[in-house]
């Protein structure tokens, strides 16, 4: 065959194969696929691996949104592939880095079509696209696809209209087509005639698959008959050609290449890039979430957004050049957009204000890809959510994933009012485990946070984000109810304590061999930065966790919100954006 | 109480497992040291059974070989629905001593390749391969027109029975014997919803399916009670 099979589209599975919550086992050209549809209509077609220990994934489980490892129980998100969660690591947000080999995907004439690397469109096939396509049983071969497309044009059938009535009139079947991956054969019968399209998937250099599609579909009273007489005609065709190929010798087997996984891809941190803004974004919808809030629904302009999990963020690059950190509301493997809500804070410097009157729908923004400093674990059969106003953003993702996963969980949600509470959508489908908290005093609230976090399950973990104010008394109620520091998670806005950026000290590092002066009135980061040591940030006042490095030696001044009470004791990270050195000399691990 | 003379690697009994968790029957599972012991070949066990296989089991004195046999046993005995085991629907029955007989068929062809792999079988391994998808071929084929006629399981009722529970370890567990189910997609649909009947359980190599989604049925659903 002539052009390419690596470049050409190929039929791999037919939609009936793909019904919800199922994972199809595909080959095409010497290479397994798993193929899962999600609950959102989405066609997967993934590299048939756990990138892990290599177990195949079409013996995983497809839950709707992320499709499961059986072995150690990895996670992928639909649609981009990318790791959501490693149970081993419960705490950590995988690396954006681990992430299937995925396949173009395109549904057409009931068929699934992909191929390893294919140009243009699928083809299209004047005869189904005039009529009502009817797909036809598939039929695995085992033979070598040219040989089954040869024999395929010696095929007889009989037209829809007159099968089994007119035994004796001559069947007349010409061919009308064939190319390189099909042949299109007609039957005529007393003035009835049935057009049938053959696409012959190569599974392998010895392997095929018969994908027949006819231009018409029959009648309910006729569907029955004519799928079995097709059935009936090409499986005495296949057991021919099976024959005939046994014959012949066997061709060796094709091998695709697998991306070799290096080890240490589920070990090292991101790049490290700055303050980068790599995707644009859509302003696909905007709309009142609720009192104060808007809501911003982003869609990729191009390629799928990237992956994230419950608790990540985005920075957006305003029009105006502030940059803002939003947590992301929907859940992973949950439609392709990337939803944020935005409060309209009165003492905006400008930019909640500028999201809330300036841009509009259809608007392209300039987005950091996701990144998650707020990780939810999955291994919790009681998880604690507690949410201050706009600060339910993130605890909506995690939410949904533990309503999806089946695991247990509370939502306490304090705001000032029903009006004052957003993406009443969401709640709606959470309600069993939403509790509202309306409208209480700052003692009220902590009286309630008491009732909360007076009792706790062996395995329960916190996850609280709201004002600082309140996840101060939260953080400060869970300690005195017993709940230990690494069981309470938390993510402030911003940070409100007032940085003294008065000391001046010396930073080594020790991998860059370099040693530099922080003088007061700089910061770590920018020090490092203007030495052109590469560092990401988020937030640059102390709350994301971007930023962080381990000290060696020395002892840091945190002034940040993001590192917890015994993590600020060890002493062994720092937040460079806005923390400093008691002792005179820093050894950091960069 | 049921004593079922039980290995945990063992596909016929674990037939017995799945169907007294299904039908929710209480038993008394009693090892066997089947490998590498051969205790089910020892003098005192072809006592219980002469033939020196199991499962066996023994149903307060009422003691019944042959995994197939035992089937329909504790389907006609604990099944008050009568459904498993659908003696009063003479068409019905008809098809699933059909399908009971083809599960030997799959038994001694996919199960024996895989005993032949893990346990040190003497089998033609070729044959047992070639005959196996063979049998596939036309499972795949049945269950596909049955999914047509909005039909689940290898019967036509709309309710699942004894030999759905007879094939269906022998199928799932065929890639431990080098047979590939890449070939039949019905087949590989059906072992989903087969996961899903409630009370199904697990032994090492199957792996449980995940949920269906809620208010939806169709292929990959739930079967009603």
């Amino acid at each position: 065959m002539s052009p390419d099979p690596f470049t050409c589209w190929h039929p791999i599975a037919s939609t009936p194969d793909l019904p919800e919550r199922h994972v199809f086992h595909g080959q095409l050209l010497g290479r397994e696929l798993a193929v899962w549809r999600a609950d959102d209509g989405f066609v997967n077609v993934w590299e048939n691996r756990c990138l892990h220990r290599g177990v195949r994934l079409s013996i995983g489980i497809n839950d709707g949104r992320e499709l499961k490892c059986q072995y150690h129980g990895w996670r992928y998100s639909n649609r981009t592939a990318g790791c959501t969660y490693i149970p081993a690591h419960p705490a950590d947000a995988p690396a954006r880095t681990i992430c299937n080999r995925t396949f173009p995907a395109v549904e057409r004439y009931g068929l699934i079509w992909s191929g390893e690397d294919p140009t243009g469109d699928p083809p299209a096939v004047a005869v189904l696209d005039r009529g009502t396509p009817f797909g036809l049983r598939n039929l695995p071969v085992n033979a070598p696809p040219e040989l089954v497309l040869e024999r395929l044009a010696q095929y007889r059938f009989e037209p829809n209209g007159r099968l089994h009535y007119d035994d004796g009139e001559d069947v007349s079947v010409s061919v009308c087509h064939r190319d390189d991956w099909s042949v299109t054969l007609a039957s005529s019968q007393g003035g009835s005639t049935t057009t049938a399209v053959f696409f012959v998937q190569p599974v392998d250099s010895g392997r095929a698959v018969i994908r027949g599609v006819l231009d018409e579909t029959p009648g309910e009273d006729r569907r029955l008959i004519v799928l079995h007489h097709h059935n009936t005609g090409l499986i005495q065709l296949r057991d021919d050609i099976e024959a005939e190929a046994a014959r012949l010798p066997t061709p060796e087997p094709m091998v695709a290449s697998i991306d070799r996984v290096s080890v240490e891809l589920a070990e090292i941190p991101e790049a490290p890039a700055g303050r980068q803004a790599s995707l644009r974004v859509r302003v696909a919808r905007k709309w009142e979430a609720a009192d104060q809030i808007a809501g911003f629904e982003l869609e990729s302009i191009g390629a799928e957004l990237p992956t994230y999990q419950p608790g990540s963020h985005i920075d957006v690059h305003l029009p105006n050049g502030l940059i803002r950190q939003y947590s992301l509301t929907n859940e992973p493997g949950r439609g392709e957009t990337y939803r944020i809500g935005v409060k309209l804070e009165p003492d905006s410097r400008g930019g909640s204000r500028c999201l809330h009157e300036v841009v509009r729908e259809g608007d392209v923004l300039a987005i950091s890809e996701p990144r998650n400093n707020f990780p939810l674990r999955r291994d919790s059969l009681c998880t604690v959510l507690v949410a201050g106003g706009i600060g339910i953003t993130p605890l909506l993702a995690m939410a949904q994933t533990l309503q999806k996963d089946g695991l247990g969980y509370e939502l306490h949600y304090f705001a000032q009012s029903e009006q004052h509470m957003a993406f009443g959508d969401v709640l709606e489908r959470l309600r069993p485990s939403l509790v509202a908290h309306l409208g209480l005093s700052p003692d009220e609230t902590a009286r309630a946070l008491a009732e909360i976090l007076a009792h706790r399950g062996d395995a329960s973990h916190v996850y609280t984000c709201g004002p600082a104010p309140m996840l101060e008394t939260t953080r400060r109620i869970a300690a005195e109810a017993g709940w230990p520091d690494h069981t309470v998670h938390f993510e402030y806005f911003k940070n409100t304590t007032e940085i003294d950026d008065s000391s001046s000290f010396q930073i080594s590092l020790s991998r860059s061999a370099l040693t530099l002066g922080v003088a007061g009135g700089q910061t770590i980061l920018a020090v490092l930065r203007q030495n052109g040591v590469p560092m990401p940030s988020s937030c640059e006042q102390g709350a994301c966790g971007t930023c962080e490095v381990a000290v060696l030696e020395g002892e840091p001044d945190h002034q940040d919100v993001y590192l917890n009470d015994s993590e600020k004791e060890r002493g062994d990270r720092i937040m460079t954006c806005v923390s400093r050195a008691k002792s005179d000399r820093l050894v950091l691990d960069i | 109480m049921i004593k079922l003379y039980d290995y945990v690697l063992s596909v016929n009994c674990y037939k017995q497992r799945l169907m007294m968790s299904i039908l929710d029957v209480s038993y008394q599972s009693i090892p066997v040291d089947f490998y590498p012991g051969w205790e089910h070949k020892s003098k005192e066990f072809k006592k219980i059974n002469p033939l020196g296989h199991i499962p066996v089991i023994d149903d307060d004195g009422y003691v019944l070989r042959d995994a197939h046999a035992i089937l329909v046993y504790l389907a006609a005995k604990y099944d008050p629905t009568g459904r498993w085991y659908p003696v009063s629907d003479s068409e019905l029955i008809g098809e699933t001593a059909q399908w009971m007989l083809f599960a030997e068929g799959t038994t001694n062809t996919a199960s024996a390749a895989r005993l032949h792999v893990n346990l040190g079988y003497d089998f033609d391994i070729g044959a047992c391969r070639e005959s196996a998808h063979r049998l596939f071929r036309v499972l795949d084929d049945h269950l596909w027109f049955r999914e047509q006629q909005g039909r689940n399981w290898v019967c036509s009722g709309e309710h699942p029975t004894v030999a759905d529970i007879a094939i269906f370890p022998d199928v799932i567990l065929s890639e431990e014997g080098g047979i590939s189910r890449l070939d039949y997609p019905a087949l590989r649909r059906w072992t989903d919803r087969v996961k899903r009947i409630g009370g199904f359980t697990t032994m090492p190599g199957i792996f449980p399916a995940g949920p269906a989604r809620r208010g939806r049925s169709g292929n990959a659903g739930p079967i009603p009670d």
